[in-house]
């Protein structure tokens, strides 16, 4: 472990990267524990529309109030998203692999096929059509990410569950006498990681994109509550009256995205077999 | 796109047209090119119910009368009309010079089969409701109609005001082509329809309202209003419609743009639901209407593009918003009522609304969530999906809604579903008292207009007081124009009839 | 191949899939065609009324008898009637369809006519200066999504310059070649941009991993010119990861691109889709959905074939 997060920061997209999402995290974090200017739910609405200055950084809203309170309290809730889905399409793609490579024959064929179908959906076709029928909002855009990213996950999952499947080691252990579910869980695990780690920033980016797009579209997060994508959309009518309102939310989801996208990029130079063997 | 690049794209436009062999006939000068965001859904006047369909359908078909920009009935097809004192029988004389498109004269059996058709249950005719007291139809001779009501119904003349009422040909309805030929009598020819993309209307030389001041007028649709903002800029249309006011009032900073605005006769209302605790306390939903700052709401969430109104939105009934019932906001003395009713600490609700629609729903929801916090009411916000609002909202199921209703040129037919005791909403609305229906039914039997106006003030007045629902304000119908377009009168009705007097320089 | 055969057989199974989902999906959907016409005015309809509307949308009919008429329409290319175009559902599709056609063709030709080059650029130049520029534009590109990066454009525009580029309605090609790429040369960038970013890397990593590989070590030690090497041998081997991503993002751009046909207020696919479930225009969404799962699938084995025929050591020896 210690070596891994050396090289992580040795690399320096990686470093970058990390720093960029710790940060969020932090940010979130404080804007959780109550820690920004104002609060963000606070109106004031004498105020209202006004550019940046030094009582409000990045000015104020419609409603008057602060975007900079209200761009950090957003950033939690698209990390919030972001990492949800992701974690639950992990969970579930990661299942649904690991019993259809393991299973084989029925359940494979039965689940393999049913993720054809969903990946025969343009990616988001499908959250329209999940959101329409449950009702737009915060839960519901996670679940519609975790939907759309599952069969993703359960493809990343099958192909290499099926080729460790057939190897000896796990025959091997096989004949001394370990359990089915210890060699499922210890080495086909192991052996997973790599890409599933790969695979979970690459998703995070994808999540954090997909999320400001549906609330940008009015899908996702509802108001009074605030993410990137909700305050970029009601910053559209707006635009040239208060052009605030445009840059900085596009600003932060940019940031946001290439932090994952840079980490990303970092963990598959380092994990990636191929390019370890290529390092080294 | 620079003027000039304007310019070398149309000569090549022109060219490639050319080369198609298209047949692009040069656009006539006096072709006002128009466009709205919103297209029509249909062509059968006695069906439609969409505002879009109805602008279209009032330039093609007229009903008996008419209601100019104050909302008073004025001629259409009928040059004159006269109530009998017990307001059961309505007389009207037709207009000898008035001609269906296909030169047929409009006759009495032209009205009264139209009526027919209307009252007929298996047409399904969007109105019906507001012509049920008419219990025959005599036609003594080819120019006069007589209405006989089965009960004094005042509102049936305003009523009538409408294209939902158009005089159709009784040929066309035995033939059974209303709705897909579109033959009025109205100031425009509907020469084709492409549904959401375009239609073209050419004038009508034998309309006997006048003459038309345009040669004709292409509609384009497009269904973004920022679009429509774009093509005007590009000077692509010469006229527009347009709902938004954030795109609105970006007109005016256009040079060369002209915007009109006329208050709506819909209303932007918080409706409380008074068959729900504690809403069912009038101390309560008193105190919420004396802590809701209108003008608060208005200048935040439609930038001040609105009027704050009472119940009656109508020009002729619209009383002064200052001397209803806690109009300007009075914090103490909404305090005061909660403790009465015995919730000083205030209590949760929540309150729905509609996903864009209209588009300022969402902002007004924050507002009202940030004013009522003020006196320790705790909303929850609840943002629907238009359907799924709509569906709520009919089964009555909320503690508060956020709506834009719509509303009518007679106060009568406007609130009879809500406020009456036989209301078809009184299931949304949850609230009636003795006087409210009794002032309804009076006003529905008044044929002295002054008396009328005494009788809705009123009930006005009282509906402010009561509460059932915050009536907040009206916003405006927008249209746009470029400078060569002159002689446009707005109605508060969102009526594009005006186009037929309106002429291009 | 057998992999292809394979893929060929499970397709039908698949739109089947597909066409189920869609079905009942959007009956999911609360609300219905009414209410979505009528709106609060639904509430004023007689039984009379309501039911001759539901039967006019084709809603009185349990859902295995909808199911079993459409799936026998679609069969014979009759995929029913909208209710808000009033108008065959092929019908609406087909007049959407060459606006995203055309943006997915022009933004796929953006990415890869800057995109590749760049890639092979950087990938010669391996960590100089140079390389790292274009590493760090594929980096930022790829993070933009694309609907910030049209709102920017639109700001610049009409702020900066107060014009913007012609929106609602489409202009045909064939009617106004200029006016055509005038009104989609932006949104065709807005989409491109990102894509651009992930073709610039792909090529690159891709031009790096063949210009270390063995043949072309032998190729450039037999002699061959550096610039030789670099197209006749390297390049085609690093173009197979670009093409599978392009046709992947292809199929993706034929489905329509909701958020940027959203900014500039295109007509495109992708809105239609979006406000046909908002419209509850049953036909409309399982017809449409029906052709772009579809469009999806054909695009993906398409590319499945190229990469079959691009990579010399598939085609001689199989996949193991």
């Amino acid at each position: 472990m210690n070596r891994f997060l050396t090289r992580l920061l040795d690399h320096s997209s990686g470093r970058i990267g990390g720093v960029i999402v710790l940060a969020y995290i932090l940010i979130a974090l404080a804007a959780q524990a109550g820690l920004t200017p104002y609060d963000p739910l606070q109106q004031f609405r004498i105020e209202r529309l006004q550019g940046p200055s030094l009582a409000h950084w990045m000015g104020t809203d419609m409603f008057g109030r602060d975007v900079l309170s209200r761009l950090m309290i957003g950033i939690g809730q698209s990390f919030l998203v972001a990492f949800s889905s992701v974690g639950i399409a992990a969970l579930a793609g990661t299942l649904l692999g690991l019993t259809a490579a393991w299973f084989g024959h029925l359940w494979d064929g039965l689940v393999m096929r049913l993720m054809d179908v969903l990946l025969a959906f343009p990616a988001i076709l499908l959250a329209l059509l999940f959101i329409a029928v449950v009702g737009p909002g915060t839960f519901t855009s996670i679940l519609a990410i975790a939907f759309v990213y599952t069969p993703i996950f359960t493809r990343v999952v099958r192909g290499p569950a099926l080729s460790l499947k057939a190897r000896d080691f796990v025959d091997a252990a096989r004949t001394f006498g370990s359990s089915t579910s210890y060699i499922l869980s210890r080495h086909l695990m192991l052996n997973l990681v790599a890409p599933l780690t790969v695979q979970v920033t690459l998703a995070l980016a994808w999540s954090l994109l997909t999320e400001s797009g549906l609330s940008f579209l009015g899908l996702g997060t509802q108001p009074p509550a605030s993410s990137l994508g909700l305050m970029l959309s009601d910053s559209v009518n707006l635009m040239e009256m208060a052009p605030w309102l445009l840059v900085f939310p596009g600003l932060a989801i940019m940031i946001g995205i290439l932090g994952f996208n840079l980490l990303g990029d970092a963990l598959r130079d380092i994990l990636d077999p191929r390019s370890r063997r290529a390092l080294a | 796109m620079k003027p000039g690049m304007t310019r070398r794209l149309l000569a090549c436009a022109a060219v490639v047209a050319g080369l198609v062999g298209a047949s692009v006939a040069p656009a006539a000068a006096a072709t006002l090119k128009m466009a709205w965001a919103q297209d029509a859904t249909g062509l059968d006047p006695h069906k439609q119910t969409a505002f879009s369909s109805i602008r279209l359908l009032e330039l093609v078909y007229e009903p008996l009368v008419r209601l100019n920009g104050d909302l008073k009935v004025v001629p259409a097809l009928a040059t004159e009309w006269t109530f009998a004192p017990d307001a059961k029988t309505l007389t009207f004389k037709l207009d000898p010079k008035a001609k269906f498109h296909n030169g047929q004269p409009v006759t009495s059996a032209d009205v009264k089969a139209s009526f027919t058709r209307i009252l007929d249950q298996a047409t399904g005719a969007a109105a019906r409701a507001n012509y049920a007291s008419i219990a025959s139809i005599d036609t003594p001779d080819d120019r006069t109609v007589v209405f006989n009501l089965s009960q004094p119904d005042v509102p049936l003349l305003t009523a009538m005001g409408s294209v939902n009422a158009a005089i159709v040909p009784a040929s066309e309805i035995a033939a059974g082509k209303i709705g897909t030929a579109a033959i009025g009598s109205g100031p425009f020819k509907l020469e084709s329809w492409e549904p959401n993309s375009r239609e073209v209307l050419k004038a009508n030389s034998e309309w006997a309202g006048g003459k038309v001041g345009v040669d004709g007028i292409d509609i384009k649709v497009l269904p973004d209003e920022n679009a429509i903002l774009a093509a005007l800029r590009a000077k692509q249309v010469d006229f527009a419609l347009l709902n938004d006011p954030l795109v609105a009032t970006l007109v005016p900073r256009v040079a060369g743009l002209t915007l009109n605005r006329k208050p709506v006769l819909s209303y932007h209302v918080l409706q409380l639901n008074p068959s729900r605790k504690p809403m069912t306390e009038l101390a309560v939903r008193q105190a919420i209407s004396c802590a809701i700052d209108r003008k608060d709401i208005l200048d935040t969430a439609l930038l001040g593009e609105g009027e704050i109104t009472g119940p009656l939105t109508m020009p002729q009934y619209r009383s002064d918003p200052n001397t209803l019932f806690c109009y300007s906001r009075d914090l103490a003395k909404a305090r005061k009522l909660m403790a009465d009713a015995g919730y000083a600490d205030g209590f949760s609700a929540t309150v729905i609304a509609a996903t864009g629609e209209p588009p300022t729903a969402a902002a007004e929801a924050q507002v009202i969530q940030s004013q009522l916090k003020d006196i320790g009411i705790k909303l929850d916000i609840k943002l629907m999906e238009l359907n799924v609002y709509v569906d709520t909202w009919l089964k009555g199921d909320f503690d508060m809604a956020v709506a834009l209703n719509g509303g009518r040129a007679d106060p009568y037919s406007m609130y009879n579903r809500y406020w009456t005791k036989a209301g078809n909403l009184q299931k949304v609305a949850n609230y009636i008292d003795d006087t409210l229906d009794d002032l309804m039914q009076k006003g529905r039997v008044e044929t002295d207009p002054a008396k009328r106006k005494e009788i809705f003030a009123a009930f006005d007045r009282h509906l402010a007081e009561v509460s059932p629902w915050i009536w907040l304000y009206t916003g405006y119908a927008y249209t746009a124009q470029q400078q060569n377009v002159q002689g446009f009168v707005p109605t508060p009705d969102g009526s594009l009839f005006g186009l037929a007097k309106v002429t291009l320089k | 191949m057998t992999y292809l055969l394979r893929r060929l057989i499970t397709f039908p199974l698949v739109m089947l899939g597909v066409s189920v989902l869609v079905f009942v999906a959007i009956r999911l959907v609360p609300g219905d065609s009414i209410t979505a016409m009528l709106g609060t005015e639904a509430g004023l309809l007689t039984p009379e009324q309501k039911q001759a509307l539901a039967a006019y949308f084709g809603l009185d009919h349990s859902w295995p008898v909808q199911y079993g008429r459409w799936l026998l329409g679609v069969l014979s290319a009759d995929l029913g009637l909208s209710v808000t175009y009033g108008k065959p559902v092929l019908d609406v599709i087909l007049e959407r369809f060459p606006l995203t056609l055309q943006l997915a063709c022009l933004s796929m030709l953006i990415a890869i006519g800057i995109g590749l080059p760049l890639g092979v650029f950087a990938a010669t130049r391996k960590e100089r200066g140079s390389d790292l520029a274009v590493r760090i534009f594929a980096m930022i590109g790829q993070s933009t999504p694309s609907f910030v990066i049209g709102l920017m454009i639109i700001y610049v525009l009409s702020a900066g310059f107060g014009v913007l580029p012609a929106m609602g309605q489409f202009i045909p090609f064939s009617e106004d070649p200029l006016g055509n790429l005038g009104q989609l040369i932006l949104p065709s960038l807005t989409l491109g941009l990102s894509f651009t970013a992930s073709v610039t890397r792909i090529s690159r990593s891709a031009m790096l991993d063949v210009l270390s590989d063995d043949y072309v070590r032998t190729a450039r030690s037999k002699g061959a010119t550096r610039r030789r090497v670099i197209w006749r041998h390297a390049l085609p081997n690093a173009l197979i990861p670009v093409v599978t991503l392009s046709g992947v993002e292809f199929g993706y751009l034929l489905g329509g691109a909701v958020l940027v046909e959203q900014i500039f207020a295109l007509p495109g696919l992708g809105r239609m889709v979006l406000d046909a479930i908002l419209q509850r225009d049953y036909a409309l969404v399982q017809g449409s959905v029906l052709f772009v799962a579809l469009n999806f699938m054909i695009v993906n084995l398409l590319v499945d074939l190229a990469y079959v025929m691009l990579d010399p050591r598939i085609r001689l020896g199989g996949r193991s």
